[in-house]
């Protein structure tokens, strides 16, 4: 080992990194992800999902079981479902695998705001859903056989799909961000998978109470299920399917906004309620 | 650049790290308790203590990783009210540091020289010429997932020099090295803190290795510091508090282990305490006040001379670092 140590003319860390700390982390997650080959082994899965209900949709399309529209609508809707469960899944451990493996000490020891890191993470997280859905598109195209509905459909499918999975993703930065132990917030990430399948299983009678209206509203994976079934199969005009969108909106933006306004600033090396956060006064960490 | 930072003047061998009476608490637990010391720069402070004396909650404190429950620090002059600011001149090792797998070293550095500000190409070459000092120029494109734990603590001391910064924390950086990489991680940070001008925190429970590099100690138990100041400051604040200086220890040939017990024995004012197997025995001399201890040690060696004993080794109790350890932490648990 060399003992020497060349004297340096030292500055002093600029104030701004010549990249935002976020894309700089986001790249760097990218790597993990992709390369480390989490993201693919996910995406294999994906692949295998989605083939085998294309290929059931296929078969009972021969039967003449399902119109095309329908496959349209269920194979968007499970590519819904698998992506977002991918984003879903790599959020779960973003922060709290980091803490596991002792790599997050030495982010939070970077001059680099709390938020910014997280923000950087969830963008990571959110990285295998576009190459999913496109994954998805020829499937949908081959079972719709030329129906009128394939590119709209395809099109709100892109942005159902993103809302939903932007939406899971920020619950499970939260719960990464709140536990300590990856298998501990894998598990709570997947309850939360769970519970977000349930409104469909719930007895008619229920569903049809505005108890049961309001859980589905309140389900994004619900509330755009109903607006593809409405829209694409009902053939409801979009003004009457608005306010199917609305509660899943609003979830959204309150995901968010705790995500990255109250939780990610209080980003620590400890999960749950043991902070450890080295937040100055001043908000300066943000 | 921060305005405030062009203005920070800098003497060399001036303080570089203030502690005032820092006190961290878990819930009712008492981690730290009126931590206050000053590193100035180009010097090695050993933070030493036994398990669970609060030597990493205080490196975490001092990094901004912890808030300090009361109390406050500066790095460089800048308050601990500015943790960003303070990251910014600080470079940090901690104890059990992780790596990502799917990175090479330098793209490692560069990542981090990039999130200190630096751009890409020079993060990139300050990485290459830190992986050089460390000794790992010729990996430095290998995955770390690749590495040895040696190395992983060379490629974790060139992180935390990625900043070029003012003072460098290192949290048990010779744990799990062979005797050889220990001596080579310590005499590559004497060499940070000298030709640097950096000052060194260096937590070890290696003593006798921190005692040939370290030039002030702090000795922590219990969450609180038992004894502070230069190695010679804190051996002589041991001596003064006991009697351990009066004990010397021996090694005579192992079959002459009675013969020299028995000369000694025959002193007036010394009588074995100790004796193993190997030759070693532990001498108690003058136990009296007021009496010359110096004086009292040569008549022990003067007695086994005469005796026709050769001696094989020599050592005052409490000469060392680790005895002063073991005393300060016993007395305080006590």
């Amino acid at each position: 080992m060399t003992t020497a140590v060349a004297p340096v003319d030292r500055p002093v860390a600029a104030d701004r990194p010549d990249r935002p700390v976020w894309w700089l982390v986001f790249r760097q997650e990218l790597e993990e992800l992709w390369v480390g080959g989490k993201a693919l082994n996910l995406l294999i899965l994906f692949g295998i999902l989605i083939s085998i209900t294309a290929f059931l949709l296929a078969t009972n399309n021969e039967l003449s079981l399902t119109p095309p529209r329908s496959m349209i609508v269920v194979m968007i809707h499970t590519a819904m479902t698998f992506g977002l469960f991918i984003g879903l899944v790599i959020a779960s451990e973003s922060i709290s695998g980091e803490r596991e493996r002792a790599t997050l000490e030495p982010l939070l020891l970077a001059p680099a705001g709390r938020r910014q890191i997280v923000f950087g993470k969830f963008l990571a997280a959110l990285s295998p859903w576009p190459i999913a859905y496109l994954y998805t598109v020829p499937y949908v195209i081959t079972l719709a056989q030329g129906d009128l509905a394939l590119w709209p459909a395809v099109a709100w499918g892109a942005v159902l799909g993103t809302m939903t999975t932007v939406a899971f993703t920020g619950l499970g930065m939260l719960v990464s961000l709140w536990s300590t132990s990856s298998r501990t917030s894998l598990f709570v990430g997947l309850l939360i998978y769970i519970l977000a399948q349930l409104p469909p299983q719930l007895p008619g009678e229920f569903l049809t109470s505005p108890a049961g209206a309001l859980v589905q509203a309140l389900d994004p994976l619900e509330a755009v299920r109903q607006f593809l079934i409405q829209g694409f199969i009902e053939v409801k005009v979009v003004d009457q399917l608005w306010p199917l969108l609305y509660a899943p909106i609003v979830v959204t933006l309150a995901i968010l906004a705790v995500l990255f306004l109250y939780a990610a600033p209080r980003l620590g090396l400890e999960g749950g309620s043991g902070r450890s956060v080295a937040r100055a006064s001043g908000g300066s960490e943000g | 650049m921060h305005p405030a930072d062009r203005g920070v003047d800098r003497t060399a061998g001036g303080p570089i790290l203030v502690a005032h009476d820092i006190h961290r608490s878990y819930g009712t637990r008492r981690a730290l308790r009126s931590l206050s010391f000053t590193l100035a720069s180009g010097r090695v402070l050993g933070f030493l203590g036994p398990n669970g004396a609060g030597k990493t909650t205080a490196i975490r404190v001092l990094t901004t990783v912890l808030q300090p429950t009361s109390g406050r620090f500066e790095v460089d002059g800048i308050g601990s009210e500015e943790p960003i600011r303070i990251r910014r001149r600080i470079g940090v090792l901690p104890e059990g540091l992780g790596f990502p797998r799917h990175t090479s070293g330098v793209e490692y550095l560069t990542y981090f020289g990039q999130l200190y500000g630096r751009r890409q190409a020079d993060a990139r070459a300050a990485a290459r010429g830190l992986l050089d000092t460390v000794g790992m120029s010729a990996r430095g494109d290998s995955l770390i997932e690749t590495y040895s734990h040696g190395m992983r603590q060379r490629l974790g001391i060139a992180r935390a020099l990625i900043n070029d910064p003012r003072v460098v924390f290192l949290d048990e950086p010779t744990l799990g090295l062979d005797p050889r990489g220990q001596q080579d991680l310590l005499a590559m940070i004497k060499g940070i803190a000298r030709e640097r001008d950096t000052g060194v925190v260096l937590s070890s429970h290696l003593l006798s290795e921190i005692e040939g590099i370290c030039d002030d100690v702090v000795i922590m138990n219990q969450g609180q510091i038992v004894a502070k100041g230069s190695v010679d400051e804190v051996l002589g604040q041991a001596g003064a508090s006991g009697p351990i200086d009066r004990t010397v220890r021996v090694r005579v040939p192992a079959d002459r282990v009675d013969a020299a017990a028995a000369a000694i024995d025959a002193m007036p004012d010394a009588n074995v305490s100790e004796r193993d197997p190997r030759g070693w025995l532990s001498v108690q001399v003058d136990a009296g006040e007021g009496s010359d201890v110096d004086a009292a040690r040569n008549r022990v060696l003067e007695a086994l001379i005469a005796a026709g004993l050769p001696i094989l080794g020599f050592e005052v109790a409490g000469g060392r670092l680790q005895d002063v350890f073991l005393q300060l932490t016993a007395e305080a648990i006590a």
